[in-house]
């Protein structure tokens, strides 16, 4: 039964990276938005920053190493929130009823989609990693560090595209879900730690970011690039991440099986 | 013979009360042709997406290839082959890897493969075009790929959902072509959907006619045709006066193979009449010492088109969809296109 569904799984991940291999120049697009990000605001922010004051409260020197864990997951934010379009597409072009017509296991193309989307959104990150160490940022725990970092990064694109897919196997309608999403992601950046830190923020706001899963994800990755493995302010977040992930993944399942299976 | 599908009071009720199959029972013998014809809007797909587990039925039952489609439905998906109007093949990657993804699909044994997927590719002519991307295929180049998609795992039984919608003549013809070699070669069966007459006629062993959910008829095509009785003369007269044409026309009620005559339009009649093509001679003599002349004539026999009007009451007709409905009609026909 498991080897069904690992072996039904693979083959919906395996179109999704064939199509993804071939659609290039769409992945680089995506990275070239965070990097004007990095380079644009990074630089013009270290002009603010680099003053005791503000070192405090970034709890680094540096803005870039301070912004770059938080590019990073709005990237993956931001691909994953597209990510539902592909089984918007799917269904349009009728090649959804094509799988569902095959002996597939229900739960087999939910995930694959997801691995495929994790997989996109993982390879963007390190991308952006890789820029950022040209543009000198500095990651105190190594190669290790950008390991945990790509991890969490995966991770909170596996949420994003559970909910995306999640959305789309519900609403059926392209626009319905581009307003969503797109009603949700800005806000969703500028109410976290992922561009400023917590500690600048009105008590209001700051109470928000805390409870914003991007602050759950960009806080122990910030920690991993910046200070080093302090565990009690890793775990945390990474615990609450992981949940979080096996909950969007279980409802997307489910919605799938309810809406589209 | 045994029966491949048996459906009983099969029944479709969308949300909001909308009766897309309403009850419908029929049986398809192994190795038929057996065709479901009908306008759009019909419930012929909806009815095809119940026999293929892609619909639960909200009403009746059915068994295809001996299993119950919603109780043993991953039986029923391994076991046949679907093929839908909407032209699903991926155009991101080529044909052999579009044909390499289904027979993932259908856990072809990996030995067997390349083999497979060979066979299909020859027999669909598609060899030579197989490392190429789809978006470079043409409409019919596609339908093509997606019809071997649908034999790569050798189903007893095939489902083709509108099999030459949007297509030219000539890929038409190849389509049909394909169809009945299939089941001459692999002896599968074939249930397959159309709003084209002809397309019925020149593939179905059997045809049901279904109209706003309910079968209407189902017949063998020529026992359908023939079920609207007679035979028909049509005629026109090119001179004499009305008392003329009248006397005429008393004459030819007067013999003894016509059933009826019934005015179209200006000077032209129809006759249903009994004895065939002889018809045409015997009418004509019979009028040869009336002032009447007759223009010309012709002997017809009842198309399909006439089999259709005559049981659902009007011609096959454009019915509109919902609005994603309409934009996938769009695509598909865009696609076609190509």
């Amino acid at each position: 039964m498991i080897g069904v569904i690992v072996h039904d799984t693979y083959w919906v991940f395996w179109r999704e990276m064939k199509k993804l291999v071939r659609q290039k120049s769409r992945i680089m697009m995506a990275v070239v938005q965070p990097v004007v990000w990095l380079v644009l605001m990074g630089n013009t922010m270290a002009g603010l920053t680099s003053n005791p004051v503000a070192a405090k409260m970034l709890g680094t020197g540096n803005y870039l190493d301070f912004m770059t864990p938080g590019v990073m997951v709005m990237t993956a934010l931001f691909g994953g929130v597209f990510g539902g379009m592909s089984i918007l597409w799917d269904r349009r072009l009728g090649f959804l009823n094509k799988m569902l017509a095959a002996p597939i296991h229900r739960a087999a193309i939910p995930v694959g989609k997801l691995a495929a989307l994790t997989v996109q959104t993982v390879f963007q990150a390190l991308l952006i990693m890789l820029i950022g160490l040209l543009l000198g940022v500095h990651i105190s725990t190594g190669i290790l560090g950008i390991g945990f970092l790509l991890a969490m990064v995966g991770l909170f694109g596996v949420i994003m595209g559970g909910v995306s897919l999640s959305l789309a196997a519900m609403l059926k309608s392209h626009e319905a879900l581009m307003a969503i999403m797109n009603f949700f992601t800005m806000p969703l950046v500028f109410t976290s730690n992922a561009m400023f830190p917590t500690r600048a923020m009105p008590e209001w706001l700051r109470a928000i970011a805390d409870a914003n899963p991007l602050s759950y994800a960009v806080g122990p990755m910030r920690t991993v690039a910046t200070r080093g493995w302090v565990w009690q302010e890793i775990w945390p977040g990474a615990l609450v991440l992981v949940i979080i992930a096996v909950v969007t993944t279980s409802i997307l399942v489910r919605q799938f099986h309810r809406s589209v299976a | 013979m045994s029966e491949i599908i048996e459906a009983q009071g099969l029944a479709k009720i969308f949300p909001g009360g909308i009766k897309a199959v309403d009850g419908v029972s029929f049986s398809v013998a192994e190795g038929e042709i057996f065709g479901f014809l009908g306008p759009n809007g019909a419930g012929k797909s909806t009815t095809i997406a119940m026999l293929t587990t892609l619909l639960k039925p909200t009403g009746g039952t059915a068994r295809v290839a001996g299993m119950d489609i919603t109780r043993q439905a991953y039986n029923v998906r391994l076991a046949i082959g679907y093929v839908s109007q909407d032209l699903a093949v991926d155009d991101a990657l080529t044909g052999y890897e579009n044909l390499r993804l289904q027979a993932g699909f259908y856990h072809i044994p990996r030995g067997e493969i390349a083999k497979r997927i060979d066979e299909v590719l020859e027999m669909v002519g598609l060899k030579n075009r197989a490392k190429d991307l789809v978006e470079t295929y043409s409409g019919g180049m596609r339908k093509r790929l997606d019809i071997a998609c649908g034999l790569i795992h050798r189903p007893k039984l095939l489902f083709l959902d509108e099999p030459t919608l949007g297509l030219d003549i000539q890929t038409r013809r190849e389509i049909w072509n394909y169809i009945n070699q299939l089941r001459a070669e692999a002896k599968m069966t074939i249930f397959l959907t159309t709003h084209y007459m002809d397309e019925a006629d020149a593939l179905c062993d059997r045809i049901a006619i279904i109209d706003r959910g309910s079968i209407k008829v189902l017949d063998t095509p020529a026992g359908l045709k023939s079920s609207l009785g007679s035979e028909i003369v049509v005629f026109e007269f090119a001179k004499g006066g009305p008392e003329d044409i009248n006397a005429a026309l008393n004459k030819i009620r007067g013999l003894g193979f016509v059933k009826d005559v019934t005015k179209a339009g200006g000077k032209g009649y129809v006759a249903s009449v009994t004895n065939g093509e002889a018809s045409v001679p015997a009418i004509f003599d019979a009028l040869s010492g009336f002032a009447a002349k007759i223009g010309s004539i012709s002997f017809k026999q009842p198309s399909l088109d006439d089999v259709f009007l005559h049981y659902t009451g009007r011609e096959i007709r454009e019915n509109g969809g919902g609005k994603e409905d309409a934009v996938r009609a769009r695509m598909v026909m865009r696609r076609m296109r190509r």
